[in-house]
């Protein structure tokens, strides 16, 4: 684990968290937000996932060793 | 020491700089359509051109779409895409998807002039109803935006791919403070990806008889709005950071750590504050009123906070290379660099376009303004002023890097934003004041058959006048920048003379900054001010707030 991951898993969290009360909100139409941020809090998630990974040695001809 | 950002750009490959390129004569022709939309909508506000209002409105989608979509979001995909190559410094990985997001949004664009020009769209203040009149001309119209939402979706991809690629290499530990910017302004590119498509993919659906009735779309529309409002927002400050360390070579002075956790915040406290969006819905409980009251004085803080970042590491660093005086300092900044005129510009006008902010999402104002001119008086100080200039600033160090002619008589340009920013202030004070007085904003002519007040009129051929100011220095300035694109013969002369390079050298011990703090105590009380001054304004006017679908 390092910073990035730690600063990105929070705002999974926050939104995870707001979208279910925007779900459960009693007034209002507030399903669409519910349905953007639990998107962005998934796709967050996602990301945060991405931060984790890590190859241990350089590959030969990898996509950003292409011109 | 050499500017990191210049050299990384200008050794990008060929692929790559295409991809730039074309991305940014995109961006710089929706941005040129929208100044035609908006200057002739104005100039038609202003009493200065006669057009039947249905042409009025027809200029004034024009402008909205060309500008407040296109223009920012495509500018926005291409500087993210370049500055993350640049971070990489090898070139972007996972290109077809970086084209194939262009692609997309470019027939969005399409799709939506097309829209505009086949008659008046649905947005998000019509009626739902008005829909079944035109279902052709709405299917065409939300295609645009759909497709505009699924290039934002696919896009950003290739950047945060671009971004990993080292670490996933084992090359990189951490990502530098702006590679973790970068990668967070993607994502939440995606994110307003996904609102777009959510907004409008049920009235194209509707349209071509495979979906419901998109009764709620006004709905739909507060949600895409609030992350159209604050992503432009959060991109002009990652740029800042960007531009000020190639213009200067400083970086912050309190470390990548807290940059990032700034950054971060950007994404934990733009949702939570959607809310005020809300505050002419009737049916809002009070608590939940008060409740986004409380969360939309939290809207700035990252943005603030990155302000005083950039302005205070600036400061140190010049009072350490013999800057004096609470202002002097600033002399010693590279304004010869049109960018540095822009950066600016920017930074007094989102001072400007905070403030003003701030007075129409208090709840009790919001009703009484929203509806008003005081709108597009104030956030054309954001729009223009902030985030347009600072693109702009981007493309100028961004497009000669990337193998394209040196920057178009930079002495002369970097007289253009001060222009532009000349004509927004009298546009802003004529707006304002006139959405003060009462004046609605979504009417080409309010002149009501000469019924309505002198002033009024009075205040918006100031508007239109102050408009074409601005129009003429952003054109000016914008194809100056475009310019840019064409490819040079001899090798660029380097942009040095005109920058400064204070990274490397020793910062003096106990210097002091205090120009950030003063300037955000200066916006408190102006925005104190400015709210006491609509309170007394409303309150001395024979007029009852009552709620309707604005903004």
């Amino acid at each position: 684990m390092n910073e990035d991951f730690a600063l990105v898993v929070p705002v999974a969290l926050v939104w995870a968290v707001l979208a279910v009360v925007y779900a459960l909100a009693p007034w209002g139409d507030m399903i669409g937000y519910a349905w953007v941020w639990g998107f962005g809090s998934a796709l967050f998630l996602g990301l945060s996932t991405l931060l984790l990974r890590r190859r241990k040695s350089d590959r030969a001809g990898s996509p950003a060793a292409k011109p | 020491m050499a500017d990191i950002y210049t050299e990384r750009l200008a050794a990008l490959p060929r692929h790559d700089r295409k991809l730039l390129k074309s991305m940014a004569a995109v961006a710089l022709s929706a941005l040129v359509l929208g100044i035609l939309g908006g200057v002739v909508t104005a100039a038609a506000r202003g009493g200065f051109l006669d057009i039947i209002p249905a042409t009025g409105y027809r200029f004034l989608t024009v402008h909205g779409v060309s500008i407040f979509f296109y223009w920012l979001f495509t500018a926005q995909a291409a500087l993210l895409l370049g500055f993350a190559a640049a971070e990489n410094g090898r070139g972007l990985v996972w290109r077809g998807l970086a084209w194939a997001g262009f692609v997309l949004m470019l027939a969005g664009f399409g799709f939506s002039l097309t829209g505009s020009y086949m008659g008046t769209p649905l947005l998000y203040d019509g009626a739902p109803e008005l829909g079944t009149d035109d279902p052709s001309g709405l299917l065409v119209f939300n295609l645009g935006y759909s497709l505009l939402g699924l290039g934002l979706l696919v896009l950003p991809a290739s950047a945060i791919g671009t971004l990993l690629t080292p670490r996933w290499q084992a090359q990189q530990e951490r990502l530098t403070a702006v590679g973790f910017a970068l990668f967070a302004w993607a994502g939440f590119l995606m994110v307003t990806g996904f609102a777009a498509l959510y907004t409008f993919l049920p009235g194209a659906a509707w349209a071509l008889g495979i979906g419901a009735f998109p009764a709620d779309h006004g709905t739909r529309w507060h949600i895409v709005f609030h992350n159209m409002h604050y992503l432009p927002l959060m991109a002009t400050v990652i740029l800042w950071y960007v531009l000020v360390r190639s213009l200067t070579g400083v970086t912050s002075v309190f470390g990548e750590r807290f940059s990032k956790i700034v950054f971060s915040m950007y994404l934990v406290f733009v949702p939570p504050t959607s809310l005020y969006h809300m505050f002419l819905e009737p049916d809002l409980p009070g608590a939940v009123r008060v409740a986004g009251s409380l969360l939309s004085l939290f809207v700035s803080v990252p943005t603030l906070t990155a302000f005083l970042i950039i302005v205070a590491s600036l400061e140190v660093h010049a009072r350490s290379q013999g800057g004096r005086g609470l202002f002097g300092w600033m002399r010693m900044l590279p304004w010869r660099h049109p960018a540095m005129a822009s950066i600016g510009v920017a930074v007094l006008s989102m001072a400007l376009g905070i403030t003003f902010a701030f007075v129409l999402i208090q709840g009790d104002l919001a009703p009484l303004l929203s509806d008003t001119f005081f709108v597009p008086g104030y956030f054309h100080f954001f729009t223009v002023g902030t985030v347009s200039l600072t693109l702009l600033a981007a493309f100028a160090v961004v497009l000669p890097a990337i193998g394209g002619r040196a920057l178009w008589r930079p002495g002369l340009l970097r007289w253009m934003p001060w222009l532009a920013f000349a004509g927004l202030l009298v546009f802003g004070a004529a707006g304002i004041a006139a959405g003060y007085m009462g004046v609605p904003r979504r009417v080409i002519d309010v002149a009501y058959q000469s019924q309505s007040p002198a002033l009024w009129m009075v205040l918006m051929a100031a508007v239109g006048a102050g408009g074409a100011v601005m129009a003429l220095a952003l054109t000016a300035f914008t194809a100056a920048v475009a310019a840019s694109l064409w490819p040079q013969r001899e090798p660029a002369p380097s942009h040095r003379g005109m920058t400064v390079a204070w990274d490397g050298h020793a910062l003096r011990p106990g210097a002091s900054a205090w120009v950030g703090p003063i300037s955000v105590l200066v916006i408190l009380i102006a925005m104190y001010s400015f709210t006491a001054l609509g309170f007394e304004l409303m309150q001395s006017l024979p007029v009852t707030a009552s709620g309707g679908a604005a903004h």
